[in-house]
């Protein structure tokens, strides 16, 4: 890899070697050097942050959300700032699949890191086109197909929180691709697990739980809504209980493996996800808040696991969870991960 | 803007960094004001005046979000850079950076944005508004360093909201600037807006005039509208509530004017597309927060 100008910067040269700890991660045919990805619509499509962050460190950039046709996004006010978090009404902004094709590709070819396309679509039929035209395109390892905008009028989370929807639009597109197929779920649905199973059915590789939530801030002394539309996607801090939640919820009900998203800040929150059953965690955020912020959460995550002697990750990851028909079986002697991890009583 | 200028915009849009920042001063500015110097490692670029930063405050801040914040004064001390900073600890996040003592460290994101075009040639009308005064006590001193004088007109509602009005005096003396005075109340200068004031006076200025303005949306729109009915270009400084203040969460869109649209894609000036805005929005955080007048709809802007 090419070196970049400010990498010196980069903070934490003195923590632990993260070859010291095996962190790959297989998602289908995708394979990731660890399990911290940047969030889709959280990270641009790389470049706009690969003067500041070691881009090459991270387990792998999702691209913001392409359309068919180049949307202009939501009308301002489009961010609101809540307590532990924020809503955003962006609406889709990207510049379309022809000028995604032309200008980010061939950068996407260059970043140094693996590259998930995040795609978007008011119906099945226009998802397919993106993949017809994306499916073979180098430079890409995957697709995470957004299942779950709260932001825009037709085609997001609400159209999408279907169960047979979402699997016969799955069992449309895998056969147009041989990449990572991944599917972004929304959390405000009555059952994520449900969810999760149809994407399995239709042949997803994996499930990211979860994008945003459905959320509303109003301004009491203006008396108006801070958003252009009424509501927006809550992230941040705020959303990491119930995230996680989900994030277990739809580990439990699949085989295939889930990415836990929502609210991660630090490689503690990374490793609690994991804990219950995530194989990969997104941060999204905490990128705008700190533009290193997803470096830095592996960094943590590494420290924690070496400081306890975990040498792979997978030993670590479900042991906060176990699967509802391996908890009824015998446990094995020495114990699960986690009870040997926890502090002893003096 | 010459071609010169969009090609220095064009290498500032990556040039800024993340660096730890030291408190060096921060003191009272007077009129529930405070001013904050911070000592900057100079790995980036220095700002150029209407640039911003994004200030990181780390817990136990309440807020998330990094908070924008417009430069008021640079300078450059040896391998270091001391930037100024104007602002009223109003809001959850600037009361928590009225905190901050000397030698506190916080996190910074610098420069951001782009800035003033003083390369213009003209009498700069420098025309600012309450505590828009900020980035042009910055553009007043830039112009002096380049040996130009400018025409400063400082407004506010009353003469206790006119920050920091004593220093911008004795900078625009040192410099041989004139500083107009306008209160709405009548309490200190003339009596009237900033730009009834401007509308008196014109015509007795060096002609030709450009304007470079700060203070809120509804001076800026007078501003933009006065500049239009006579000719003169108006850059105007915006405020929009931001998350990354660098181009990729796309929060902060400003309506493009019909002319802008239609010139939309045209100008190539070398900035990565996907930090600008679209056809229909500039962003505010990697096109502005400087913007030619005639390029935003006002009609739209809030």
């Amino acid at each position: 890899m090419t070196k970049r100008p400010g990498l010196a910067e980069r903070s934490d040269p003195t923590g632990p070697r993260i070859g010291s700890v095996d962190l790959m991660v297989r998602i289908g045919p995708l394979t990731l050097l660890n399990p911290v990805l940047t969030a889709s619509g959280t990270f641009g499509y790389g470049d706009e942050y690969a003067h500041v962050v070691d881009l090459g460190t991270l387990g792998g950039v999702i691209t913001k959300t392409v359309t068919v046709k180049p949307r202009p996004g939501n009308p301002p006010t489009r961010i609101a700032e809540t307590p532990a978090g924020m809503l955003n009404s962006i609406g889709l902004e990207n510049v379309g699949l022809e000028r995604f094709r032309r200008e980010k590709l061939p950068k996407l070819r260059e970043l140094g890191a693996a590259v998930v396309a995040s795609l978007g679509g008011e119906t099945p039929r226009e998802l397919a086109r993106l993949m017809e035209a994306l499916g073979d395109e180098p430079g890409i390892g995957g697709f995470e197909i957004n299942f779950s905008c709260p932001n825009v009028s037709k085609g997001g989370a609400r159209y999408w929180a279907v169960p047979r929807r979402l699997e016969r639009t799955l069992l449309m597109l895998r056969p147009l691709t041989r990449r990572a197929l991944i599917a972004k779920l929304s959390p405000d649905v009555t059952s994520v697990a449900d969810l999760a199973k149809a994407c399995e059915q239709g042949g997803a590789d994996a499930v990211t739980a979860v994008n945003t939530f459905v959320g509303m801030s109003v301004d009491l002394d203006h008396v108006r809504n801070r958003l252009n539309r009424s509501t927006g996607g809550l992230s941040g801090p705020a959303i990491k209980p119930l995230a996680l939640a989900r994030c277990w919820e739809a580990a439990a009900a699949v085989a295939i493996p889930v990415i836990g998203s929502g609210g991660i800040m630090s490689g503690r929150d990374a490793l609690e996800f994991i804990g219950v059953g995530a194989a990969a965690v997104q941060v999204g955020t905490l990128s705008f808040v700190r533009p290193r912020g997803a470096g830095e959460v592996l960094d943590e995550m590494v420290a924690w696991l070496v400081e306890r002697g975990v040498r792979r990750l997978d030993d670590w990851r479900g042991s906060l969870a176990p699967r509802p028909d391996e908890a009824c079986a015998p446990r094995p002697s020495r114990g699960t991960l986690a009870e040997r991890l926890r502090p002893r009583r003096r | 803007m010459s071609a010169l200028a969009l090609q220095e915009n064009a290498a500032r849009a990556l040039a800024w960094r993340q660096v730890t920042a030291r408190v060096a001063r921060h003191q009272d500015y007077g009129a529930g004001h405070r001013w904050l110097d911070l000592v900057l490692p100079a790995v980036a670029p220095r700002p150029l005046a209407g640039q911003f930063v994004q200030l990181l405050l780390e817990a136990p801040s309440p807020v998330l979000l990094p908070r924008p914040m417009s430069v008021a004064a640079a300078a450059t001390r040896g391998d270091r850079l001391v930037l100024g900073f104007l602002y009223a600890p109003v809001g959850s996040g600037t009361r928590t950076l009225a905190a901050l003592e000397p030698g506190d460290h916080v996190e910074v994101l610098s420069p951001l944005g782009r800035g003033y075009p003083l390369e213009i040639k003209g009498t700069p009308v420098l025309v600012a508004g309450g505590r828009g005064v900020a980035p042009l006590l910055f553009a007043a001193d830039a112009l002096a360093r380049s040996g130009r004088r400018c025409e400063f007109f400082f407004g506010a509602r009353d003469r206790g909201r006119l920050v920091g009005l004593e220093e911008a005096r004795r900078r625009l003396d040192r410099m041989g600037s004139r500083l107009h005075l306008a209160t709405d109340d009548g309490s200190r200068g003339f009596h009237g807006t900033v730009m009834d004031l401007l509308d008196r006076v014109a015509l007795r200025l060096p002609q030709p005039l450009v304007i470079h303005a700060c203070g809120p949306h509804s001076m800026l729109k007078a501003v933009a509208r006065w500049g239009t009915g006579h000719g003169v270009p108006a850059y105007v400084a915006m405020e929009s509530i931001m998350a990354c203040g660098t181009g990729v969460c796309r929060g902060c869109p400003l309506p493009r004017s019909s002319q802008a649209r239609a010139a939309y894609g045209r100008s190539g000036d070398g900035v990565p597309p996907s930090l600008l805005g679209n056809r229909d929005y500039a962003m505010c955080c990697t096109e502005g927060p400087v913007f030619a007048a005639e390029d935003l709809d006002w009609e739209r802007v809030e």
